[in-house]
């Protein structure tokens, strides 16, 4: 029914030219032909259909699809088979691509893209749909998480509005990775769109139909999520797709209040209230947003002071003076969070602001910061809120660590708590946080999170970036002071001095992520390690010790917060030494072998440091 | 198998007919001059439950979730079954965690009749484990228990096939799973999507099934496998079952709550 009113109205409309243009001109009727695109439903029976075209999506395996006519549902000609590949694979690190057309096609008069699929082992493929067509991709549909097994199965996804598809070229489209690492193989086939009279129960959501009720004030900017679609499929259960917001018609109902793009981004202007909802075909959509507007709220009268160091000391991560590094959000939305975050302008610098703050996640996954060059962490805050004690701001520092991923065991992290004198109300504060004192972040090469906390409910933040203080002495100004005890009287590992053990390695392979090098100060050789987690020494030989006395070290670190050193007996027996740092200065040290027992001295054979920050040592020897 | 070829062969044989004929005896009946002698049109205020007069309710769980290992709790919450104040009766299964209520309605003691045309008006639920049903059942099941009271299925629908109803009898020696049965599918619609007439006309010879006033199946008193015994009084059910035995299990997927919106129900005699 709808189609035939809308066919005649097409006509109507067609008349109409036709006869205004007869009487006003002489053109060619022959030129006044409608565009008419086909209506050819077939994506892919037997083979492509009529003007089917494929291409692969950037990162994955080119080659995942090819036709099969081997596997094929109900013995037709042929199936599309996609091959998943492995982790690391090089090739790709997924399959993924869309089918499309160069001329669009008309797709109004269906209701459904429905296809058959199986799979080479159950799986839950990432992402399939429609309406990719390499560019706007405006009515996009898609599935997340399609569940796949080894039998064929009938798919069906609902086009929400099928009156908006005149012209479409996105015919299917897919991504899928690896399932638990590993690839597989799965089969689609008789992919067309259909008309359904089975479908049913049509229903359009925003916010995934959660009311949405906002306090917001004028200049921010909310965006709607939450955009999908359901359908009662002829089984009885519902298909629920993403869908694109160009499906709707979004609506405020009082546009002076906060108005509404056609994508659904919401912007306040002025105080009041306004409902925002929208309609797809003509039906409201559940989850409305109710919106009250204070009008101008409290904000810093005037920007964070601009930052003054040098960009190439600094990894910035928000600020308008540094060019920043990607963060993958400003809020994670993470559970019991109640933090809603957006982004305004003071006399056009860009400041985050954040409301009802009890914690925020920020996450910078995707490309995780390297800030083991960098010293210190520094951030602006401004809050309107009483900062009077105990009430805390809090910065917590996450490293995935060297498996660059959460979890694993080897990530760390740290918080520090800042207060009054330090926190104060109506001015902007400038922490400089020396990366030193998060004692627990034993690393800093995978920096991956930041969590703001604490009481202050309303937090302005700007300038958020790491830096590198180059008035701090990155390495010793002056060589180690020289030995002076008898070579007779010693059994040197690491000197200039002395002859040391042959054979010894310097640098083990113990899976270590310190970087160790040597570098000469005043022509004296000496032994670094950057960014220490732990370092071995391998002796050239077995060292009978129990004709020495002492340890002797001179070590330098202008950034470490902890450093032990061991010496180590095959068992191993190894015992610590904590060593004090940082240092002013060389310090030099001779510790008694008696406190590593119950390492055995007669039988020494290797030696380790661990902690963290860059370190310096010379003269590592064993006296009498 | 042998049998099952037979029956083929005339389903192909009446498709041949259906679709050639006009006026095809099968599928329309003689014009019959029924008078109508009660009727439940549901005009009552919102949230009001069923009139007293006319309807009674099952509650509970019954024996063995009435027989089949049904999994509702049948109440007379309003919130279970109420007018909805614009003309319909609305019978709504509620999921609460794992576990479901819903309602049956009833005329028992109150009204009966033998033989007539009996329809209602109604949209049903859907959904995996929902198993809506219009249906009667013989007076003297009291006396006599079912089956030997007779049961005559007007309507009932598995929420997983929203597009397909059943019309059925059950009676001594032909019940439950061996009841005299036939299936009815929209082939581009669905029992859910909008309201559909169920019916039955009943006589002492024989009990016809319609969808929307169409025919679909014949039942004579010489095709019962045992006893004849529609002709006495039975009297009207109106339920949303939730799982059970002829239905499934509601999965994760069924969506809830789910309604039977029951437009009338009209009860004819034919006058001589």
């Amino acid at each position: 029914m709808i189609k035939r009113i809308f066919a005649t109205t097409r006509l109507i409309l067609f008349s109409l030219g036709v006869i205004m243009l007869s009487t006003h001109c002489e053109r060619d009727l022959a030129d006044l032909q409608p565009v008419e695109f086909p209506n050819n439903p077939d994506v892919f029976r037997d083979g492509f259909s009529a003007g089917l075209q494929y291409a692969a999506f950037g990162g994955s395996v080119p080659t995942a699809f090819d036709v099969d006519r081997n596997v094929t549902y109900n013995n037709s000609a042929a199936s599309m088979r996609f091959e998943v590949p492995d982790v690391n694979d090089p090739r790709g690190a997924y399959a993924g691509g869309a089918f499309f057309t160069d001329v669009g096609r008309n797709l109004t008069g269906y209701n459904a893209l429905t296809f058959w699929a199986k799979a080479s082992q159950p799986a839950e493929i990432d992402i399939l749909g429609f309406g990719n067509d390499f560019g706007q991709s405006k009515y996009l549909v898609s599935v997340s998480g399609l569940k796949v097994n080894t039998n064929w199965t009938k798919y069906i996804l609902p086009i929400p509005d099928p009156s908006l598809l005149t012209a479409e070229r996105g015919m299917f489209f897919y991504s899928e990775g690896p399932e638990n690492g590993r690839g597989y193989t799965f089969w689609i086939d008789e992919v067309k769109f259909e008309y359904l009279g089975t479908l049913a129960h049509p229903a359009a959501s925003l916010f995934d139909g959660q009311n949405q009720n906002i306090s917001a004030e004028n200049e921010e900017v909310i965006n709607i999520t939450g955009m999908n679609f359901s359908i009662n499929l002829p089984t009885g259960v519902n298909q629920k797709v993403n869908i694109s917001p160009y499906y709707f018609r979004f609506v405020s109902s009082n546009p002076a209040v906060a108005s509404v793009s056609e994508t659904g981004v919401i912007r306040v202007l002025s105080a009041g209230s306004t409902t925002i909802s929208a309609t797809l075909g003509g039906n409201p959509a559940a989850g409305v947003v109710n919106l009250t507007s204070i009008g101008q709220g409290i904000r810093p009268p005037a920007p964070a002071p601009a930052p003054t160091r040098p960009a190439q000391d600094v990894i910035s991560m928000f600020s308008n003076v540094y060019t920043n590094v990607p963060v993958d959000t400003w809020n994670t939305r993470w559970q019991f969070s109640t933090a809603e975050e957006s982004f305004i302008k003071i006399q056009n610098d860009d400041v985050i602001r954040y409301r009802n703050l009890n914690f925020v996640g920020i996450e910078f996954v995707s490309s995780k910061i390297n800030a083991s060059e960098m010293t210190h962490f520094h951030l602006n805050i401004w809050t309107p809120d009483p900062t009077d004690p105990p009430r805390s701001f809090k910065v917590l520092l996450v490293d995935f660590g060297a498996d660059g991923a959460f979890g694993g065991g080897d990530d760390s992290s740290h918080e520090l708590s800042f207060t009054r004198p330090i926190l104060t109300t109506g001015n902007w504060i400038s922490l400089n946080i020396p990366l030193s004192s998060f004692t627990g972040l034993t690393s800093r090469r995978n920096l991956a999170q930041l969590v703001l906390s604490g009481d202050l409910r309303n937090v302005f933040v700007d300038n958020v970036y790491f830096y590198k203080d180059t008035s701090i002495p990155t390495s010793p100004a002056t060589a180690a002071p020289n030995p002076s005890v008898p070579p007779a009287n010693v059994i040197s590992v690491f000197s200039d001095a002395y002859t040391n053990i042959p054979g010894t390695n310097l640098n083990p392979n113990w899976g270590q992520a310190t970087v160790v090098s040597q570098v000469a100060i005043q022509g004296n050789n000496t032994l670094k390690y950057t960014g220490l987690n732990y370092q071995g020494i391998q002796f050239g030989s077995n060292q009978n010790l129990t004709g020495m006395g002492f340890l002797h070290l001179d070590f330098w670190t202008a950034n470490s917060t902890l450093l032990n050193v061991y010496i180590i007996s095959p068992g191993p027996v190894e015992t610590a030494f904590k060593l004090t740092v940082p240092t002013s200065g060389w310090s030099s040290i001779d510790i008694p072998l008696s406190a590593f027992a119950p390492v055995n001295l007669s039988n020494v054979f290797q030696m380790k440091f661990d902690g963290n920050g860059d370190i310096f040592l010379d003269n590592i020897y064993f006296r009498k | 198998m042998k049998y099952k070829q037979i029956k083929l062969l005339i389903t192909a044989l009446c498709a041949v007919l259906i679709y050639g004929c006009t006026a095809d005896e099968f599928q329309k009946t003689e014009k019959r001059n029924w008078q109508l002698v009660w009727s439940d049109e549901f005009e009552a205020a919102a949230g009001t439950l069923p009139d007293a007069s006319r309807w009674t309710f099952d509650l509970g769980t019954g024996q063995d979730g009435w027989g089949n290992q049904e999994l509702q709790n049948y109440t007379n919450n309003p919130a279970n079954v109420s007018h909805d104040g614009t003309g319909n009766l609305v019978i709504t299964a509620i999921r609460s965690g794992n576990s479901f209520s819903s309602a049956r309605i009833k005329t028992q003691g109150l009204f009966s009749q033998k033989y007539g045309r009996i329809e209602a008006s109604l949209k049903t639920p859907y959904g995996p484990g929902l198993w809506p049903a219009f249906w009667l059942l013989g007076d003297n099941i009291e006396s006599v228990g079912w089956p030997q009271c007779g049961e005559i299925d007007i309507m009932e629908l598995r929420g997983q096939e929203p597009n397909s109803i059943a019309g059925s009898l059950h009676g001594p020696g032909y019940s439950a799973g061996n009841a005299i049965t036939k299936k009815y599918t929209l082939p581009n619609g669905r029992f859910d999507a909008a309201f559909h007439l169920f019916a039955v006309e009943w006589d002492a010879e024989k009990i016809d099934f319609f969808v929307d006033d169409f025919l679909y199946q014949r039942i004579n008193k010489t095709d019962v496998p045992g006893q004849w015994v529609y002709d006495q009084p039975f009297f009207i059910i109106f339920n949303v079952a939730v799982g059970g035995n002829y239905v499934g299990f509601p999965t994760s997927g069924t969506p809830f709550p789910q309604r039977m919106t029951i437009d009338y129900i009209r009860v004819y005699k034919e006058s001589q």
